[in-house]
């Protein structure tokens, strides 16, 4: 990973999913992968004092750029999405683990939650070249939409708002069946109880025979987790969640996990149980 | 535009035909009501979110007028432009030093080793020699501390941790632990607020994973030491010894003790006790660290002194909790966590401060390093040394540019040595000599 002064290209609104960054960091952009994030910090001094983790939500190698969707929350989320053409940013990144894209896999299934978009945008970008790929994003309003505009022309959405303002009134999870059948395999981000509900069709398929629809493709899915983070070195363990190998960084073996391996709790992520 | 783009023939839900657009208008001017009231209840980010910064699923963004004007904006009207600007990306990087640049341009760039650039380094040739505590000498006063550098390998990947006077390992126990429970970590005024729960991989295996590669970084590594009896600080010494790069160690003694409840490090007693233990363990100096929880952090360090302590490390966190007030209960997990960063140095400098006029070994001051003056007041309140540590989670470069600091400080002043400016803020009453 590097540490890269970047500069600030350019800056949007989308909605109410924050203002998107676009951002010249080419020693970055050209390591990065989906799934994986820049921890960026937010100001000059230590007030505030924590950097902020961002997934990529675009990465282009070759003109050495780079977007986050930046949710202006918190004194430090305020202070990095405020930021204007020609500013610089200090970026520490890429960071963690990435989505692992199957070269047998011919139909794409990208689900995303929110501004779990991020990793599933760059996801959608890199693949719709060479497979099908289908996106279905949810969000609690149309505001919350990804502009689909700023997808791929070959990529397939289907939306889902729990306020029905816009698509499929409900969550992804509502509108996700008919597509199970379809993929080969399957990508998510968005938050825990999101995840958790694919956990749960996940657990549903497991116990189903084997003629189940899309059985195979939520055995196989790969979800990428939020989590507070401190250092997102792997030095603090400020960042972890329960797995079946036990405790794992969401900032190191994280933020992509094979949804089978990360353990729920009522629709957030399970604790650790000793208290010292 | 559709609410769904499928040329493929793949079983759909229903059709809309409703235009991306037109929802969203409705929805902005929906919202405006809801958004007033919510305004007058947020002022300002929610604890969640300004703990990390990550968003808080449950909360709308505080400023309507920016939300009203990302509604109205978004640019699914005005698409932004793509990667094609003719402008030369910047290539810059953060003001530092020209060795700290060159060692942080890649990812694990060749194994750092102290001979091969050491006449290129703005250390070099300055004496920045300091005992750290009896019978523990390092070429320079700078550390980083337990818990905010693991076990030194992982900013290796940024930084020559060769560089470092020496490093503190996470807090190790005999037995392996997982922590305690989410939330670990939060945000606080010029600091964060922990718990962790001294998650690590146990005494044995920390010797078996890492020997090698302490070894191999050509680092110093101190190990800190945590237990919940006697017995579990002396096994974890006796696991760790031999370690070729081991040259101290450091007794976390901020934990509750399982017989009385009691921190370690509240006690006098108990404190020289585990003191008194290891040393009869070990022929490595044995360095006790203060907890500044502690109803008088004074009477601890000289009893640690009396009970054999090579040195003392001022100061571990400071208590302290946050609430959110969303969800109406504390942040962290456990409730209460440890405070650290610069909102604790003026905290660590006068604990730093009273103990060093009440012994005659040397302490290592912690608590807010982020910077060479920050270093400067820990020496001149009577440290010997310091330890970097949360500031290095905004700047993983901190420790570095402390170094180089001292070393530009000592040049800059005339100076012989770092060590003559060692307690120079100390009252002139001459030290006991023993
Ligand atoms: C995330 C975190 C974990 C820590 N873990 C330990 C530990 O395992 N053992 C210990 O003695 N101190 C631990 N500390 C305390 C630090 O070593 C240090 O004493 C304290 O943070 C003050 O210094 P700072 O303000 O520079 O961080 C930890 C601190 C933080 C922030
Ligand atoms: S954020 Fe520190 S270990 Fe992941």
């Amino acid at each position: 990973m590097i540490l890269e002064t970047a500069r600030v290209l350019s800056t949007s609104g989308i909605g109410q999913l924050g203002t998107v960054l676009r951002i010249a960091a080419p020693e970055i952009a050209v390591q990065a992968r989906a799934g994986q994030f820049a921890h960026v910090r937010p100001g000059l001094s230590f007030d505030p004092l924590l950097r902020r983790p961002y997934s990529f939500n675009r990465i282009d190698r070759r003109a050495g750029e780079i977007e986050l969707i930046v949710k202006p929350l918190g004194s430090g989320g305020e202070w990095i999405a405020s930021r204007r053409e020609g500013d610089g940013l200090d970026l520490l990144g890429p960071l963690g683990s990435a989505f692992v894209i199957h070269r047998g896999t011919r139909n794409l299934l990208l689900v995303a939650g929110g501004t779990g978009i991020a990793p599933m945008r760059v996801l959608a970008e890199q693949e719709a070249p060479r497979r099908n790929v289908t996106l279905l994003m949810g969000g609690r309003s149309v505001a919350h939409l990804w502009p689909s505009d700023l997808l791929p022309p070959s990529v397939e959405y289907v939306t889902t708002t729990e306020d029905g303002s816009f698509g499929v009134r409900g969550r992804v999870t509502d509108a996700i069946g008919p597509l199970l059948g379809w993929a080969d395999q399957l990508c998510a981000c968005g938050p825990w109880p999101m995840l958790a509900a694919l956990g749960r069709l996940r657990d549903a398929a497991d116990r189903a025979a084997s003629t189940y629809p899309g059985r195979a493709t939520l055995l196989d899915t790969q979800i990428a987790v939020e989590q507070h983070m401190g250092c997102a070195m792997g030095v603090c363990r400020a960042c972890v969640v329960v797995t079946a190998h036990g405790n794992a960084r969401v900032c190191r073996e994280g933020p992509v996990f094979p949804l089978g391996e990360v353990a729920f709790d009522e629709g957030e992520p399970a604790t650790v149980g000793v208290i010292a | 535009m559709p609410w769904r783009r499928a040329r493929r023939k793949v079983e759909r839900p229903v059709d809309v035909s409703r235009s991306i657009e037109e929802s969203l208008e409705e929805a902005a001017e929906g919202e405006e009501e809801e958004d007033l009231v919510e305004l007058a209840e947020l002022d300002g980010a929610t604890i969640a979110e300004a703990a990390t910064g990550e968003p808080d699923p449950d909360r709308e963004p505080s400023d309507l007028a920016i939300k009203l004007q990302n509604a109205l904006d978004a640019p699914h009207r005005e698409p932004p432009r793509r990667g094609l600007e003719s402008e030369a990306p910047h290539r810059g990087r953060l003001p530092q030093s020209a060795a700290s640049v060159r060692e942080t341009t890649r990812v694990k760039a060749a194994a750092p080793s102290e001979s091969a650039h050491a006449a290129a380094l703005p250390e070099t040739g300055v004496d920045l020699e300091v005992e750290a505590a009896r019978g523990l000498r390092l070429k320079n006063p700078v550390l980083t501390a337990s818990g905010t550098f693991g076990q030194g390998v992982e900013y290796a990947e940024l930084i020559d941790v060769s560089r470092l006077g020496a490093i503190v390992n996470k807090g190790t126990t005999p037995a392996a632990r997982p922590g305690n429970p989410q939330y670990r970590i939060a945000e606080t005024p010029s600091g964060i607020l922990n718990s962790i729960g001294l998650e690590n991989p146990g005494a044995t295996e920390v010797a078996r994973k890492y020997a090698k590669a302490w070894a191999d970084l050509g680092v110093s590594v101190i190990v800190n030491v945590a237990g919940y009896s006697v017995d579990d600080y002396v096994y974890v010494v006796h696991e760790l010894e031999g370690t070729p790069a081991v040259v101290a160690y450091e007794l976390n003694i901020s934990c509750p003790n399982v017989k009385g409840g009691m921190l370690f490090g509240c006690d006098p007693g108990l404190a020289a006790e585990v003191t008194r233990a290891v040393k009869a363990e070990t022929d490595l100096p044995v360095i006790v660290k203060l907890t500044p929880n502690a109803p008088d952090v004074v009477a601890v360090a000289r009893a640690c002194e009396e009970a054999g302590a090579d040195g003392l490390t001022a100061i571990n966190t400071v208590l302290g909790m946050r609430i959110d007030t969303k969800r109406r209960r504390p942040i962290l997990g456990t409730g209460s966590g440890g405070l650290s960063g610069p909102a604790i140095r003026p905290i660590a400098v006068h604990i730093t401060y009273q103990v060093a006029q009440a012994v005659a070994i040397p302490i290592i001051g912690a608590g807010g390093v982020t910077n060479t003056d920050d270093a400067l007041e820990f020496l001149m309140a009577g440290a010997s040394a310091v330890q970097v540590g949360t500031a290095t989670f905004a700047d993983p470069l901190a420790p570095i540019k402390v170094i180089e600091g001292l070393a530009a400080y000592v040049g800059g002043h005339g100076l012989a040595s770092i060590r003559d400016v060692i307690g120079v803020a100390l009252p002139p009453t001459p030290e006991p000599d023993d």
